[in-house]
């Protein structure tokens, strides 16, 4: 247990420690609310239901829960690169608790940044859900941090160096933005991604923080568009399934193993 | 009697079809300072990653501080410490940040850590730096917080694997003594592999390991007058046939 704090503080030490980070972090939603809100507000249908960058609220803030554990649970291929992974592959503890706490450091950065996010955002926007909308939220951004961290992870430990960083961004990071319903509704979009949509761990953590934050539209469909138990369960699957995937990763010899100790041959 | 601190039987290992360690046996004693000697690619490192179960046998067992490789890793690993060739350490953290991390990471309680931090902190000369980024340091002092990070929790067999690569004369030479010193310490077995003949001449016993092979093992005396040369590296020669320095280089 000690082993997983200390993994967890580290990632906090070394996020804190860059400050570039933390400001772009924090500035990335306000960037995207001021011009793609600005931009969608005038084409969007649910005009007269809700104002958009209301609408667009829990999107963001899964937004931030994204960048904030994806990208820190991808910070497991620079450790590779910098060495720091083999420290941690020659203690005395499971692959699996490397994993655990891993995803625990990026579902901390996530939900850190997605809080600090939410207190401006929603003030800014006038948003108040109540107590229990809060609660549920702030449960869909720890649920969300965890199941995206773990993906970062499983991304990090297939990855070898960082130079594919790029590559994810580009199908990873923005396929699973623009089909979470972050932006706009999932539920017009053609049978082929609605497919993608429903293995998509970010589409749940968005639904459940419409549920959280827009329960007042729930009526005219800008709301959530799935049962929030159904969001609940799958992003528990989907942490899990990370958890037990990256954890067989890292142990696998060949795998990270052999990258971090580069062998003779 | 002398316990066995490391115990190796048939131990290789092959990477797809490279076999990078033949058959190795090996017996190393409690408190000896062992060296293994031999060019880049004789499989060095590949030995120590086996001793260290960071890579599974292809064959053989192997024996550390009492405990399997294979079946016993996590009792292994508790009771060794290794220093890998480059660096493992947090440039973006500080020298203290680095050993807490370290020391986490081993489960010792805070008020075990800190006093041992601090000791070997003093013991490498490091206490001025350690509010300092290791960035910021140079790269003989990261070699010592490597070797203090891998003493942290009081190891019973340390690994130093290719201690001095890469460091220039004068920091090889002070790290040298920080390793003798450390050999001195009571009980520690030293594990050091070297393509470096002169730091090899200090062991207790040598191994020359070439090509994934044993060519020879004994005292630097022993070896010497066995092939009735007079310097490791002219054993090296007389063994392999050809020049550790030249294969170095190949």
């Amino acid at each position: 247990m000690r082993a997983i704090g200390g993994i967890v503080a580290r990632e906090l030490l070394r996020f804190l420690r860059q400050r570039g980070r933390l400001v772009s972090s924090l500035a990335r939603p306000f960037v995207w609310l001021v011009f793609a809100g600005a931009g969608f507000a005038t084409v969007f249908a649910g005009a007269g239901a809700i104002d958009y960058r209301r609408y667009l609220a829990p999107g963001l803030l899964g937004m931030v829960v994204m960048f904030g554990s994806l990208l820190a649970a991808l910070s497991t291929v620079t450790d590779r690169e910098a060495g720091v992974l083999r420290m941690v592959l020659v203690a005395p503890i499971r692959r699996s608790t490397v994993a655990l706490g891993k995803t625990l450091g990026a579902t901390l950065l996530g939900t850190m940044q997605a809080v600090a996010v939410a207190v401006l955002l929603l003030s800014l926007l006038q948003l108040w859900p109540g107590p229990a909308g809060l609660l549920l939220a702030f449960a869909a951004i720890v649920l969300s941090g965890l199941a995206l961290g773990a993906l970062g992870l499983v991304l990090a430990a297939t990855m070898r160096s960082i130079e594919n960083f790029a590559g994810v961004m580009n199908f990873v990071v923005f396929p699973m933005l623009f089909l979470s319903g972050a932006l706009y509704p999932v539920r017009r979009l053609g049978p082929w991604l609605h497919v993608l949509v429903h293995v998509n761990p970010l589409a749940y953590g968005v639904d459940l923080l419409k549920h959280a934050l827009l329960a007042e539209w729930a009526g005219t469909g800008y709301g959530g568009e799935m049962p929030p138990a159904l969001d609940v369960a799958a992003l528990l699957v989907f942490a899990a399934a990370g958890l037990a995937i990256a954890a067989a990763l890292l142990g696998r010899e060949g795998g990270v193993t052999r990258t971090a100790f580069r062998s003779p041959a | 009697m002398t316990a066995t601190a490391i115990h190796a039987r048939g131990l290789g290992k092959d990477f797809g079809a490279i076999r990078a360690l033949g058959e190795l046996d090996l017996e190393v004693r409690e408190a000896e300072f062992f060296g293994l000697l031999g060019p880049n690619g004789a499989g060095k490192t590949t030995t120590v990653h086996l001793l260290a179960t960071l890579l599974r046998p292809t064959r053989g067992t192997a024996r550390v501080a009492g405990h399997d490789v294979v079946r016993e890793d996590l009792e292994t690993r508790r009771r060794i410490g290794l220093v890998f060739q480059e660096t493992t350490l947090d440039r973006d953290l500080t020298v203290e940040q680095n050993l807490r991390f370290a020391a986490r990471l081993w489960n010792l309680p805070g008020r075990v850590a800190g006093p041992r931090i601090d000791e070997l902190l003093a013991q490498f000369g490091l206490r001025e730096r350690r509010r300092d980024a290791v960035r910021t340091l140079s790269g003989g002092m990261r070699r010592a917080l490597d070797i203090a990070r891998g003493l942290l929790h009081e190891p019973r067999v340390l690994f130093l694997d290719e201690p001095t690569a890469g460091l220039d004369p004068r920091a090889r030479r002070s790290l040298w003594e920080l390793i003798q010193r450390l050999r001195s310490a009571s009980g520690l077995t030293v594990f050091l592999t070297t393509h470096y003949v002169e730091e090899a001449e200090p062991c207790d016993r040598v191994a020359v390991l070439d090509r994934g092979a044993l060519a020879a093992l004994g005292t630097p005396a022993e070896l010497k007058r066995a092939a009735g040369v007079s310097s490791l590296e002219a054993v090296f020669l007389a063994r392999t046939g050809r020049p550790l320095a030249e294969s170095t280089a190949a």
